[in-house]
């Protein structure tokens, strides 16, 4: 069997004046002298004590530029730094038949370079990634043979919902792109979508599981989001694994305190096969951005996430694979009785608490009406934009959202 | 007087190892990463003396030197390396008073004008200069300070002050910076992301607002770090405020313990496993780590660091995520980041709590002065007199 290192040096140049470093002037001298440093060191005999030096001072340096100014005004240039140390690290790390421990460092570094680098070398990282990933799995198969019990997961059963039939978003099956357009889309009304996703390999082929998403993505980092609400006090956002976040906030292996979710993130970028599972619903082509405006993010997390009321910028379709979710709706004629936050920050979202809201700082919100529904397995909620939406999930819940124009 | 650095030494700031003379890259970690204080070489071109002054940025270091010919050495990056010489006098540097230093520009004030240097290219002529009038009054000013306004360290070079402000000193980082008035009043504009400008909150300043925490208390040094500011009261006590990611302002810095023990547990061989699914250990306290501990990550407000009962603070300066501080008795104290040495503890392991740097203490040095570079630190003593 080929090792490692054979196979990522396979998708490197073959030598170091095909290895591209170019960079605007904004990337000072010194700062791509470091850098070819590191290049050398790819090419010709070092310690990896020094590669992985070499490696993380451009991660570092990278690192304080990243966070230096707002996160959209950073340089591309210096996101791109950023990858090129991720990769010089990731191949000091797989050099010399690496530990099972370095081989999941050399995933992470993968990782941070696909979240917060910009992409280099025809994304070598994602490249590269995948190589790592399968090592990964080849290596726990190994593991499982000698451990052949499989976990089960006992997924607890929701109470049941009652949703007032005057208040029910209204439901449609398979409609015409005709039908939509002129029932829904054009008056801006929400509707549930159903039998459109039931040829999803993620609800066919390869159900999305607990199990499944391990071996896709078990040692992927992603973003969490830890708190039971983003606007409480105590949120905040934290980097895990994927088999991290399942234990921690799924199975509730340590008692956490609080409600983890991987929610509003790019997992299908990150992780093309998922992205195969799914396919964007065929209505999105009655809009007028390009494909490529269309923005797909996953969201997973445990029974009692609470996405509080809130509204966006673009037509969602919130597509629900796995779980259900109880989803509120108000207009936005309805505005003015939904206390906005007044910062710069939070004006798409409200401040009342849909569930138990406080009637005497917010005396309007009552009079305000709404849509509700209980989104299953199966089904897609088309959520018309600006429309504010409060989303609390049952149980163990996976929707993903597309969000177009 | 003597200088010693420690910290980041990639291209040979602190010091030069033969490999870097050779061109070839350094193996040795301890040659990149300086952790105990390290003397500055010199020779007779450009030896360091009594009225020698240090500037740095990441990948070089400018020694300025004020007795009779007036002139600015380079070393680091792009100097002229050979085994005798530390560092390259800059020729055109002759008569000058004053420097600053940027990773891209050298900035010189001559008694008659200011001139910047593009360190990217070599040219015969400074890439931007301005004259300036003799100041007939007031003390000298020194650079970013020039007559009506300061020189920053990308284009537009000069930006004019109010003089209203009557700026004594001023400190710059890449986004914010900090003035300190001649009444000793302190002034900060620029990015408040961090809480870096000590206001209370998190908004961007455009023009010199007063830290109003500050008022009536005058102050007689100010410094900047990245994400971090600091002054010295004219009593010498410290204050301290931004961003404690790495406990570079000596409060307890929960991302810091955080990050060591993740280290330890790597060294340890225990890192956080995944593919079996076990998991990774609770989050309970870290030894030492008192169960009630208030963590600091932001600090909105200048906060009163105690970092010795007894002293007092005579200079401060930060690096890019560190500080170092001098009391008057002597003593260098350092915190914040460490990974590059740039504590002098002779190790590379960060801390949220100043610590005096006892390489000074136990060759009986008096530490007086201190210039943080991004990630290295250099430090001006004489030998204490026995008495």
């Amino acid at each position: 069997m080929a090792t490692l290192w054979s196979k990522i040096s396979a998708v490197l140049p073959l030598n170091e004046e095909q290895f591209p470093l170019q960079f605007s002037d904004k990337v000072e001298s010194s700062v791509v002298e470091m850098l070819k440093r590191c290049r050398q060191q790819l090419y010709c005999d070092a310690t990896s004590t020094s590669r992985m030096l070499n490696a993380q001072i451009i991660l570092d340096f990278s690192w304080e530029k990243l966070n230096t100014g707002t996160w959209r005004h950073v340089d591309k240039e210096w996101r791109r730094v950023y990858s090129y140390g991720c990769l010089f690290k990731v191949a000091a790390l797989c050099r010399e038949d690496p530990s099972a421990d370095q081989l999941l460092q050399a995933v992470r570094t993968c990782d941070m370079g696909l979240l917060m680098g910009a992409a280099i070398m025809e994304n070598i990282l994602q490249v590269m990634v995948r190589i790592l990933h399968g090592e990964v799995k080849s290596a726990e198969e190994q593991d499982e043979s000698e451990h052949p019990e499989v976990k089960k997961i006992k997924i607890e059963c929701p109470r049941v919902f009652v949703i007032k039939e005057d208040s029910a978003v209204p439901r449609m099956k398979c409609p015409s792109l005709e039908c939509f357009n002129t029932n829904y889309l054009l008056p801006l009304k929400p509707v549930i979508l159903e039998g459109i996703i039931d040829h999803w390999p993620a609800l066919n082929e390869h159900p999305w599981s607990i199990e499944y998403l391990r071996s896709v993505a078990g040692c992927r980092t992603v973003p969490v989001e830890v708190g039971s609400r983003y606007t409480d006090e105590e949120w905040s956002q934290t980097l895990l694994t994927v088999n991290e976040f399942i234990d921690r906030y799924i199975l509730n292996k340590e008692e956490e305190k609080g409600v983890g979710y991987l929610a509003q993130h790019q997992l299908f970028d990150q992780i093309p096969e998922l992205k195969e599972d799914i396919r964007p619903p065929d209505y999105c082509c009655l809009g007028e951005g390009e494909e490529d405006d269309m923005t797909v993010n996953a969201w997973f997390g445990p029974g009692g996430t609470v996405s509080p009321l809130h509204q966006d910028p673009q037509q969602n379709f919130l597509a629900q694979v796995v779980g259900s979710k109880y989803i509120r709706l108000y207009s936005p004629d309805d505005t003015d009785k939904l206390y906005p936050h007044q910062s710069q920050l939070l004006h798409n979202t409200s401040q009342v608490e849909v569930e138990n809201p406080d009637t005497e700082r917010f005396p309007e919100f009552a009079k305000a009406p709404y849509l509700e529904c209980v989104l299953q397995p199966g089904e897609v909620l088309f959520i018309p934009v600006r429309h504010w939406h409060y989303v609390r999930s049952l149980e163990l819940s996976f929707s993903v959202s597309f969000w177009w124009s | 007087m003597r200088w010693f650095a420690f910290g980041f030494n990639a291209f040979g700031q602190i010091y030069v190892h033969e490999k870097l003379i050779k061109g070839e890259c350094s193996d040795a970690v301890n040659e990149i990463k300086v952790s105990s204080p390290t003397e500055l070489a010199g020779r007779a071109d450009c030896c360091l003396n009594t009225d020698s002054q240090i500037r740095a940025s990441w990948s070089r270091r400018a020694s300025l030197h004020l007795d009779g010919g007036s002139r600015v050495c380079l070393a680091g990056f792009g100097a002229v390396l050979s085994s005798e010489s530390c560092s390259s006098c800059m020729k055109e540097s002759r008569g000058c008073k004053d420097a600053f230093i940027s990773e891209s520009y050298l900035t010189l004030a001559f008694p008659d004008r200011i001139e910047s240097w593009d360190l990217q290219k070599e040219e015969e002529t400074p890439s931007w200069s301005m004259e300036i009038k003799k100041e007939s009054h007031g003390p000298p000013l020194n650079l970013p300070l020039v007559p009506g306004g300061y020189i920053a360290t990308k284009a537009p070079f000069y930006r004019s002050l109010s003089p209203h402000l009557k700026a004594k000193s001023l400190a710059l980082s890449a986004e914010h910076a900090i003035l300190l008035s001649a009444s000793g009043a302190v002034y900060t504009w620029g990015l408040g992301s961090h809480g870096q400008l000590g206001h209370g909150d998190l908004t961007s300043e455009e023009e010199p607002r007063a830290v109003e925490a500050l008022l009536g208390m005058p102050m007689s040094c100010v410094a900047t770090g990245s994400w971090h500011s600091v002054c010295i009261s004219d009593g010498g006590d410290l204050y301290v405020w931004g961003w404690n990611e790495t406990g570079q302002l000596g409060l307890p810095s929960r991302g810091l313990r955080k990050a060591l023990q993740e280290q330890c547990s790597q060294q340890a061989g225990t890192g956080a496993p995944c593919q079996d699914g076990s998991t990774s250990p609770p989050e309970e306290p870290q030894e030492g780590e008192k169960l009630d501990e208030v963590f600091i990550s932001i600090q909105a407000f200048p906060a009163l660091l105690d970092i010795t009962p007894s002293c007092e603070i005579r200079t401060v300066s930060c690096g890019s995520r560190h500080t170092a501080a001098v009391t008057t008795t002597g003593d260098l104290y350092t915190w914040g980041w460490g990974d590059y040495g740039q504590l002098g503890h002779q190790t590379l392991i960060s801390s949220d709590e100043p610590q005096r740097v006892e390489f000074f203490r136990e060759r009986q040095m008096c530490v007086f002065d201190v210039v943080c570079g991004p990630w290295n630190t250099f430090a001006a003593v004489v030998k204490e007199e026995v008495a």
